[in-house]
């Protein structure tokens, strides 16, 4: 059990801040390829997002540096193993890195032994292939035992897998405080995402993806209301990109050029969330 | 889808000559078989003619001997209406099984296209010698865009957007990296007028950079073959 803990006062980033954005890419390649009711993996969506593993990571990264922004790195356990290079090139340039369960497991369906255990499975990766110690968590599919377990069982700093605020808020458990830090549909590059149909009634509209151009402008309106927001108040602008999807040539301009458009922003800056963690916490210590 | 037969494929045709480019259509055998003008004149006129399964076949799960059914039904129907053996070949539904490869390498294709993960094609040694792999995308699929049922997401402009930013990034990277742009269409969706603009824009704007290569799959197959 654990519970939330209020600040007395409204939290504040430091001074200078006035929206941090903080990229999530997404580093899952195949890991969540449909797998027919026969048992075998779609070919098709397998070979489709296995173009994350083998291109799109290293070109999203490629763009970071060219901006020389830092995010996160948000990693599924098995991906760690079948591509090291590339985490161990983020963990390197100090990107944060979270798990994000072994292979895309969807945790609501779980029972929080089975959660458990995919949970220890994924954070000894970490520590075996990269010697890296995960602070930070994203579920995929939070289950209503995720946050419990994270807190009785491992010392994680923060936790990115709740969808259901604006603004980070610390909670408390099992004698430890983690931080949440939410994420939202909106700044999911998600309106990009190539839905395949596994069972497709008809050979077409298997997938649908809206423009480069459209999801720009969406991440921008997004962008634009919340530095509009931040002159009055702290606010927050997560940002996920997927290695299979926003990795794509054409996708991949969305982040290349709404980087640039930020960046012309005073007070405007790119977070990790290791960073926004530290931030907020204190807001905590300061009271 | 009529419409990609009957008309859509000879406009598609029109625009290709108009811009002097040859490209590759993957034809179904039983298309070849209704429409078997519009094939030998695609043929005709140096574009290149690659095998899709005989009537959309779906192979996933299907057993060898019925697979080597419908290459070889594919494969035949092909060669009656062009007079010449098909090399490549595209699964309908992008679903290889695991005897494909093989399968067609024991037929003499030297090519498939039906992967999606990597911007560079790759070699695969099969049963009947090696087949090079020309992976696709269906991130600058026409179908989402003006395709089924209704044109939606931007229609021909949007289609034309993402192919813009398509191009703009590989040719970047081209700067440094091998890089081929791959660029799959449907007769019956950009065979109609208003895709058909696009596409024809979309060419036009391609042929002003002089280092830019229009080629068939075949010759980016033979490219990569002759450096190994």
């Amino acid at each position: 059990m654990w519970t939330e803990i209020q600040l007395q006062k409204p939290g504040r980033w430091p001074q200078g801040i006035r929206l941090p954005i903080v990229i999530s890419v997404h580093h899952q390649s195949e890991e969540a390829a449909v797998v027919f009711p026969d048992g075998q993996v779609d070919p098709f969506d397998y070979s489709e997002r296995q173009y994350g593993g083998r291109r799109g990571a290293w070109r999203l990264l490629e763009i970071l540096e060219k901006h020389g922004v830092l995010g996160t790195w948000i990693i599924c356990g098995a991906t760690v193993e079948k591509y090291p290079e590339i985490s161990r090139e983020v963990k390197k340039l100090g990107y944060s890195i979270a798990g994000h369960t072994y292979e895309h497991e969807m945790m609501c369906n779980y029972p929080p032994d089975h959660e458990l255990r995919l949970i220890r499975k994924t954070v000894s990766v970490f520590e075996d292939k990269l010697g890296d110690h995960l602070k930070g968590w994203r579920t995929c599919f939070a289950s209503h035992h995720t946050v419990d377990l994270l807190l009785e069982h491992f010392d994680f700093e923060w936790d990115a897998s709740i969808w259901n605020d604006d603004l980070p808020y610390i909670i408390e458990g099992y004698g430890k405080k983690l931080l949440e830090i939410p994420f939202s549909s909106y700044s999911d590059a998600a309106c990009a995402i190539q839905i395949t149909n596994p069972m497709p009634p008809t050979p077409y509209g298997t997938w649908h993806s809206n423009t480069p151009e459209f999801i720009l402008r969406t991440m921008k309106s997004q962008f634009d209301a919340l530095y509009e927001r931040g002159a009055e108040r702290a606010v927050l602008m997560p940002l996920t990109v997927h290695d299979f999807i926003v990795g794509r040539p054409s996708r991949s301009l969305i982040l290349d050029q709404f980087i640039a458009y930020a960046k012309q922003f005073d007070g405007a800056v790119f977070a990790t969330h290791d960073e926004v963690t530290a931030w907020w916490l204190e807001n905590y210590k300061a009271q | 889808m009529e419409y990609g037969g009957r008309r859509g494929m000879w406009n598609i045709l029109e625009v290709l000559d108009a811009c002097g480019v040859k490209a590759t259509f993957f034809v179904c055998g039983a298309t070849a078989e209704k429409y078997p003008d519009v094939v030998r004149a695609a043929h005709a006129d140096g574009h290149e003619i690659a095998g899709m399964s005989y009537a959309f076949e779906r192979v996933r799960t299907a057993s060898p001997a019925r697979e080597r059914g419908i290459v070889t039904r594919t494969a035949k129907a092909l060669e009656d209406t062009c007079g010449s053996r098909i090399r490549g070949w595209r699964c309908p539904d992008y679903r290889l099984s695991p005897q494909t490869l093989d399968i067609l390498s024991e037929f003499d294709f030297t090519w498939d296209s039906s992967l999606l993960n990597d911007d560079l094609p790759c070699l695969f040694k099969c049963a009947g010698g090696t087949i090079v792999e020309l992976p696709f995308t269906t991130s600058t699929a026409d179908k989402t865009y003006i395709g089924y049922p209704y044109p939606m997401r931007g229609g021909p402009d949007g289609l034309a957007n993402v192919w813009d930013c398509e191009f703009d990034v590989l040719y970047r990277e081209s700067e440094r990296a091998p890089r081929f742009l791959i660029l799959s269409i449907q007769t019956w969706a950009t065979g109609r007028p208003a895709p058909l603009r696009t596409l024809r824009r979309f060419i036009e704007r391609l042929r002003k950079h002089n280092d830019v290569q229009f080629a068939r799959c075949g010759e980016i197959v033979a490219w990569c073959s002759k450096g190994n």
